[in-house]
């Protein structure tokens, strides 16, 4: 861990051959970061978040059964007993040759055991033929629900402060804070890039798009870190260089282990998508679809974004105390 | 300082993680007679989530807004344990979350129990299962409509010593089962106070009604005085339900009733299908994995794919309780999520290692300060990122354990003060296998694989630099 230098023989090899100049297009590179960062906000804000019941609260009951129904009676024997419109959808059921009608509603209060189990006596009893069976149910008070979405948001906030604090320490002989923010910065560039992709594909916000976005949390920094890693130990081997030259070798000493990386965990993610595709369980879609997005993202937000709007934002803080 | 790595030190290495690969996968028990002693849990053994197994995962709040104090939740949770078990479900997690006022009950289904009504044992769980025997039959219906007992009361669930079922005749010698009661004795027992009001109400038309909370199951008329402690409920039994009674009665009554605020039930046949779809993706993503790392690292790539297996091992060994000192965990899908990570940050800091050795090789140093100083100068990269997945995964196991954990303790009191304990376990396994997957990193991916590169290449047979990604010399 210590970088005190012994002999020169023990000294990490220098960069030889051509480095790629990073840094060039600084101004037109943040400028389209913040523009895409924007725009897919913009984008989300639109066409709204599609909030999973674990979020938004209310209560979703599938059953299983067999035979032929008729959904509307299904649907109004339902709402004449929770007392609340109910939508109500059909699907063939994954584990046998029977279907799945699945009753969603959202009320005040959420629908309890007592009055669940209420339902679906009384629907067992209305069609006594088709075997009705209870297959999922999920039911979350709007509160709790609520809850939830603000505690991962919190938990989240905490780790970005905590981690922008590590870095700032870690990394304090090429100046901490503004490395450490300009790496959430481009965590936040990937997040919202998995979560564009969740939407256009018409993934609801459930707790897959949780992990996928805890997943992205540990992998977007961790590629940032590779990074300035590189930048911090040039900065001993090269006292004189510029921030800018400094950046641009380390972004070219770690661009081949970037993408190397980046084939095994994303071809690990489409090997996920392919398989699950394949074998019809695709409520893990919506975990592995995102998280390529998210990782692709993170490939070039660790090489271009970070570094490169921390050389800008040096750069400016540099023009200021000039004048 | 320059003490050189044996050349024995890689076959150490690689049978200590054979022999860790082996006893975690396998797990090792004995037969001793007809029992069979685990002393390590297999993978077979692993605790799989509700998400993945199917199951129940309820959460139950006071009904009414009642104020519960911290000590009648925990009596509460008690009961509610007490229940599940005498409904024979032993594999269940209970939490009582005192600063919201909630009990969290999660269990999943027992082999072979798909048929299993979870509406209805949830619904007897909240129940408060209140045992009251009253003097008359009178009752009034409250503002909600419900029927509410009023008669004075002679004895409650709390006087009885045990509660049983069995079969006796009934007036017509037809045998119809019932649920014996042995009250309690002593001053001021259940005993006593039966004796006192069949005394009262002998000869009297004046009944005694049984009342299960605001259901009145009886109403015999008292036509001797008991002393004997011992009464017998009727009431049109059948086997099941005669014994459910009993239990309700044994495990006690709940201070209020509950109800639930959230109530997820999760079919089987969803989640085994996934996790086979997720382990054959595993296979598969693995043995490319392998095939990639020694194509391009050669004997570093090699001996990164022993470190690997060592690492997840290591991971899976942490879930099934491999290691005394820590608990196991349970397994869900974002936790499978969290292991993925792990093994992709161990993948990477091979990858970085690999690289680094490749470049010091390439620009003319000897193997053995290459290797020293590529392992030497991709240790801080590697800790650097490691440690920040550290800090994700203590903020959300922290942020979403159970109320006792230790993280939980810490953070639930500060950070997340204003929040209850949280019912999404699932989170928490994602941090957990985050957590121990990034340790097993540290002691694999970098400790264990550079003391066997180090030791491989003290071997003349692999000291040719181009197994090191050197150039043709």
């Amino acid at each position: 861990m210590s970088s005190k230098k012994k002999t020169t023989h023990e000294e990490p090899a220098k960069i030889t051959g051509k480095v790629y100049d990073f840094c060039a297009k600084k101004k037109l590179i943040v400028i389209v970061a913040v523009c895409v960062v924007l725009a897919l906000i913009v984008g989300i804000v639109i066409r709204g978040v599609n909030l999973a019941i674990e979020f938004e609260g209310g209560t979703m009951l599938t059953y299983s059964y067999v035979g032929d129904l008729d959904t509307n009676a299904v649907g109004n024997e339902a709402e004449n007993i929770v007392g609340v419109p109910v939508s109500v959808r059909t699907g063939e059921s994954l584990d046998s040759d029977g279907y799945q009608i699945t009753l969603s509603f959202t009320s005040e209060e959420g629908l309890n055991a007592d009055r669940q189990f209420e339902l679906t006596e009384a629907l067992t009893t209305a069609f006594p033929d088709n075997q009705l069976e209870l297959f999922d149910s999920n039911d979350v008070s709007p509160a709790s629900g609520r809850e939830f979405l603000l505690k991962c948001l919190l938990a989240m906030i905490v780790a970005a402060v905590l981690i922008i604090i590590y870095i700032a320490i870690r990394f304090s002989k090429i100046g901490g804070w503004s490395a450490g923010i300009c790496s959430i910065f481009a965590l936040c560039h990937d997040l919202v890039a998995a979560l564009a992709a969740s939407i256009l594909f018409g993934f609801e916000f459930n707790a897959n798009i949780v992990a996928v976005i805890l997943t992205i949390l540990g992998y977007s920094i961790n590629n940032t870190i590779v990074i300035y890693d590189r930048i911090r130990e040039n900065r001993t081997l090269f006292p004189k260089a510029s921030l800018n030259e400094l950046i641009n070798m380390g972004c070219t000493q770690s661009l081949k282990r970037s993408i190397r990386t980046s084939i095994t965990t994303i071809g690990t993610m489409i090997i996920v998508s392919i398989v699950v595709l394949a074998s019809g369980y695709t409520s893990l879609l919506s975990f592995s679809v995102p998280l390529i997005f998210g990782l692709i993202s993170g490939t070039y937000s660790s090489l271009f974004v970070a570094p490169v709007t921390w050389s800008w934002w040096k750069g400016n803080e540099k023009k200021k105390s000039k004048n | 300082m320059k003490k050189k790595t044996r050349k024995s030190t890689f076959f150490i290495v690689v049978a200590f993680i054979v022999l860790f690969t082996v006893s975690t996968v396998t797990g090792l028990d004995y037969l001793y007679g007809d029992n069979t002693t685990t002393v390590i849990k297999g993978v077979n053994d692993i605790r799989l989530g509700i998400d993945i197994k199917g199951g129940v995962d309820v959460t139950f709040a006071p009904a009414d807004d009642y104020d519960a104090t911290d000590e009648q939740l925990d009596a509460a949770a008690s009961k509610i344990k007490t229940r599940l078990a005498a409904l024979g479900i032993n594999d269940n997690e209970i939490y009582s979350d005192n600063k919201s006022d909630r009990i969290i009950v999660r269990f999943p289904w027992q082999a072979g129990e798909s048929e299993y009504d979870a509406e209805e044992a949830v619904k007897e769980l909240g129940e408060m299962a209140e045992l009251t025997f009253r003097k008359g039959t009178d009752s009034e219906t409250d503002d909600d409509g419900n029927t509410v007992p009023t008669g004075e009361i002679v004895l409650t669930g709390d006087d009885v010593d045990k509660a049983g079922y069995t079969q006796q005749p009934d007036s017509n010698g037809n045998l119809e089962w019932v649920v014996t009661l042995k009250l309690t004795n002593g001053e001021g027992g259940g005993t006593e106070k039966f004796a006192a009001a069949t005394a009262e109400l002998n000869g009297t038309s004046t009944p005694i009604s049984i009342w299960m909370d605001n259901t009145m199951i009886s109403y015999p008329t008292v036509n001797s005085v008991i002393t004997t402690g011992e009464a017998v409920i009727t009431g049109n039994f059948t086997e099941e339900s005669s014994k459910a009674l009993a239990d309700q009665i044994n495990s006690g009554a709940l201070p209020f009733k509950m109800v639930t605020t959230s109530f997820k039930t999760i079919s089987s046949t969803m989640g085994e299908g996934s996790l086979d779809a997720i382990l054959l993706a595993a296979y598969i993503a693995f043995a490319l994995i392998a095939v990639y790392m020694v194509v391009l690292y050669r004997l570093p790539g090699f001996v990164a794919v022993i470190a690997l297996i060592g690492q997840i091992a290591g991971t899976l060994a942490a879930i099934t309780g491999w290691f005394g000192f820590m608990p196991g965990s349970t397994l869900t899908i974002p936790g499978i999520a969290g292991i993925i990570l792990s093994i992709g940050m161990g993948v990477d800091a091979n990858i970085i290692t690999g690289e680094r050795i490749k470049e010091e090789i390439r620009s003319g140093k000897s193997l053995d300060s290459a290797i020293r100083i590529a392992y030497k100068r991709a240790f801080s990269a590697i800790l650097d990122g490691n440690i920040t997945n550290v800090i994700i995964a203590i903020i959300l196991m922290g942020a979403f354990g159970v109320p006792s954990s230790f993280f939980s303790q810490i953070l639930n009191k500060t950070v997340f003060f204003m929040f209850g304990a949280t019912t999404e376990g699932v989170v928490y396994s994602f941090g957990f296998t985050l957590l121990v997957g990034v340790v097993c990193n540290f002691i694999f991916g970098v400790f264990a694989a550079q003391l066997m590169v180090k030791s491989l290449s003290r071997f003349k047979a692999f000291q040719n630099r181009k197994l090191y990604g050197g150039d043709t010399k």
